[in-house]
């Protein structure tokens, strides 16, 4: 039944739905008239809801940029000769924050950086060593800005990659220094593997002095390079060469803090030169380059002997029977001297510690103002403490006191200052109006 | 003294960031005219007004919001806000104190040893974050306080937070941590 009505040609009211074709028709069941039909297409005003490329398309096509970036990501990976899987899953983190609302709209040259970054970070997750500052020259852009946007889509992807270990990196760094014996004359060249074996020794050196925590990996890696370099052959051709000239002579680019690196590594290594038995003279950072060989084939001892002759010099300033709290490199250096024959002294010294700790248990220590100079290793920063300038004295407020008003006054122009004020930047403007 | 050593730990406070509103507009041109110590920056649309005692930069907008910076302690940055409203009511404008809150703090503290961040950061990672190359701390964020800890190889801590309490809790939290990395790791 319908609600038309009644059909115009018989008068009948059976009207029936009949549809013919899809097409809607009201038909008399009677007569057989059509009284009515719908439209045959149904779009709606207008235009279909669905919009033409919608209903064309196969699949969402990723956009220009888009296919760019991953090929500059594959770009990147061969130029740095990276395993396939390493490629593939700097891809696909491309392919995820490329598409994050925060990359999305940002300059051509962010997402040149981003894919750079990608690749950083798949990297690091699958332990391949690689410097932001070797991302930053191939893609020629600021090392900061690679560093913000490395940051940034950490943040969005959710990951948190392992820290840089300096020793990895090591060894890619050496390759770029050219000082094998083809590059340059024989007295001067050493072999890389050599020059690897000594640096990693330094590096690991420097790292338990202190030197490398918080710092740059680049100008600590220049450092032990360079002093392993000279070590290896030191005669006086090579004790010559500045670190400015032996960068110029590797063909790499000299780093500014590389030269206090260089220093603080020395004063260490001289630390451990005063403790070497055999050694007569008084050992500088001048003369200790060619002791290095020998204080890195007995590091172990020598740190411990080292410290041993610190703490006595500690006490003995301190002529009371406790000593300082006993540093906890003391128990650290013990498990590591297992295997050398000085084991037993360390042991000794190791037991006397504790009980020192034990008897100390009561005491308070002093509180020094600069607890790095008790130690004999520790960050630079400390040992070298710059002296604090003198805190004003803070004001004893309780935030609702009284505020007079002669104090707010103070802060108010009168109305002839106000007056004057304004004469004078007309004054002012109007004179450099005159100029221009 | 906080708990966790023999020794108390010096929290200093450095900056404290505190905003609240007068309820009413402000004709920034006359602030600009009228008051001294200001600078009038109208591309941004604010004026910078420094007191003396205490020593605050408020920075004021037309709406009514003023901002106040440079305070060592809470109830210094309250002060200032106070005094930065009666200045305007002396200028001639219809102000209400109101919606005073303390924004952010930031706190140094030293602790005294020096921290290996690299295995800080990997025993507290996720939570820790360490990048040599971009920056020499290791950023810790505590989400249950709100605040972010900066640890300097040195010992030293910069730590933000919405009040006070969660600086100094944030502290008592962190130097556990700490403590246990305090010397390099044998491999």
């Amino acid at each position: 039944m319908s609600l038309v009505g009644s059909c115009p040609s018989c008068g009948s009211s059976n009207i029936v739905d009949d549809d013919l074709y899809a097409q809607a028709q009201l038909v008399c069941a009677d007569c057989g008239c059509v009284v009515s039909e719908g439209v045959l297409a149904d779009d709606p005003v207008g235009g279909s809801d669905v919009s033409y490329s919608r209903t064309t398309a196969v699949t969402k096509q990723p956009c220009l940029n888009h296919r760019k970036g991953l090929e500059r990501v594959k770009e990147i990976c061969r130029i740095l000769r990276l395993r396939l899987e390493i490629e593939d899953l700097a891809q696909t983190y491309f392919k995820q924050a490329f598409e994050h609302e925060s990359f999305i709209r940002v300059t051509l040259q962010k997402k040149e950086v981003l894919a750079g970054c990608c690749v950083l970070l798949s990297c690091r997750q699958l332990n391949w060593p690689i410097t932001i500052g070797t991302i930053s020259c191939l893609l020629n852009a600021d090392p900061a800005l690679v560093g913000g946007v490395y940051l940034e889509m950490l943040k969005i992807l959710n990951v948190e990659p392992s820290t840089l270990n300096i020793t990895d990196v090591l060894e890619a760094h050496c390759r770029e220094y050219k000082i094998s014996s083809s590059h340059v004359p024989e007295e001067l060249a050493e072999d890389s593997k050599d020059l690897m074996k000594r640096a990693v020794a330094l590096v690991e050196l420097a790292a338990h002095s202190w030197i490398v925590t918080g710092r740059r990996p680049v100008p600590i890696m220049m450092a032990t390079i360079y002093l392993a370099w000279q070590s290896l052959n030191p005669n006086k051709l090579r004790l010559k060469f500045s670190l400015g000239k032996f960068c110029q002579l590797a063909k790499v680019q000299k780093s500014k803090p590389a030269l206090a690196r260089t220093a603080e590594l020395k004063e260490t290594l001289c630390k451990l030169g005063k403790e070497i038995p055999w050694v007569g003279e008084t050992v500088t950072p001048g003369n200790v380059v060619k002791l290095v060989g020998d204080i890195l084939e007995h590091r172990y001892v020598l740190l411990s002997r080292a410290l041993r002759t610190h703490e006595d010099t500690m006490q003995a300033e301190h002529q009371s029977g406790p000593v300082d709290p006993p540093t906890g490199e003391m128990v650290q250096i013990s498990e590591r001297v297992d295997q050398t024959a000085a084991a037993s002294s360390v042991e000794q010294l190791c037991s006397r510690n504790e009980r020192d700790k034990q008897a100390e248990e009561g005491d308070a220590p002093d509180c020094e103002p600069n607890w790095g100079k008790r130690l004999l290793f520790a960050p630079p920063c400390v040992i070298h403490a710059k002296k604090r300038r003198v805190e004003q004295p803070m004001l004893e407020v309780t935030g609702d006191e009284e505020i007079s008003d002669s104090e707010i006054d103070s802060y108010i122009r009168s109305p002839r200052e106000v007056r004057d004020f304004i004469r004078t930047q007309e004054v002012l403007s109007s004179s450099s109006s005159g100029t221009l | 003294m906080d708990s966790s050593g023999d020794e108390a730990l010096d929290i200093i406070i450095t900056n404290v960031v505190a905003t609240f509103r007068t309820r009413c507009h402000l004709n920034l041109r006359t602030i600009a005219l009228e008051g001294t110590n200001v600078i009038y920056k109208p591309e941004v649309g604010k004026v910078l007004m420094k007191l003396r005692k205490p020593k605050i930069t408020a920075s004021i907008w037309s709406s009514g919001k003023i901002i106040c910076t440079g305070a060592t302690s809470e109830d210094e940055a309250k002060l200032g806000a106070r005094r930065l409203a009666r200045l305007l009511q002396k200028l001639g404008f219809k102000v209400r104190f109101s919606a005073f809150k303390v924004v952010n703090v930031l706190a140094v503290c030293s602790m005294p040893f020096a921290v290996h961040l690299i295995d800080f950061t990997k025993n507290n990672r996720p939570i820790a974050s360490y990048e040599p190359e971009l920056h020499p701390a290791a950023m810790y964020r505590i989400k249950t306080l709100k605040a972010t800890v900066q640890v300097f190889s040195t010992g030293s801590l910069t730590i933000t937070g919405p009040n006070v309490q969660n600086v100094a809790a944030a502290v008592e939290y962190i130097y556990p941590l700490l403590y246990e990395c305090q010397k390099p790791l044998c491999k």
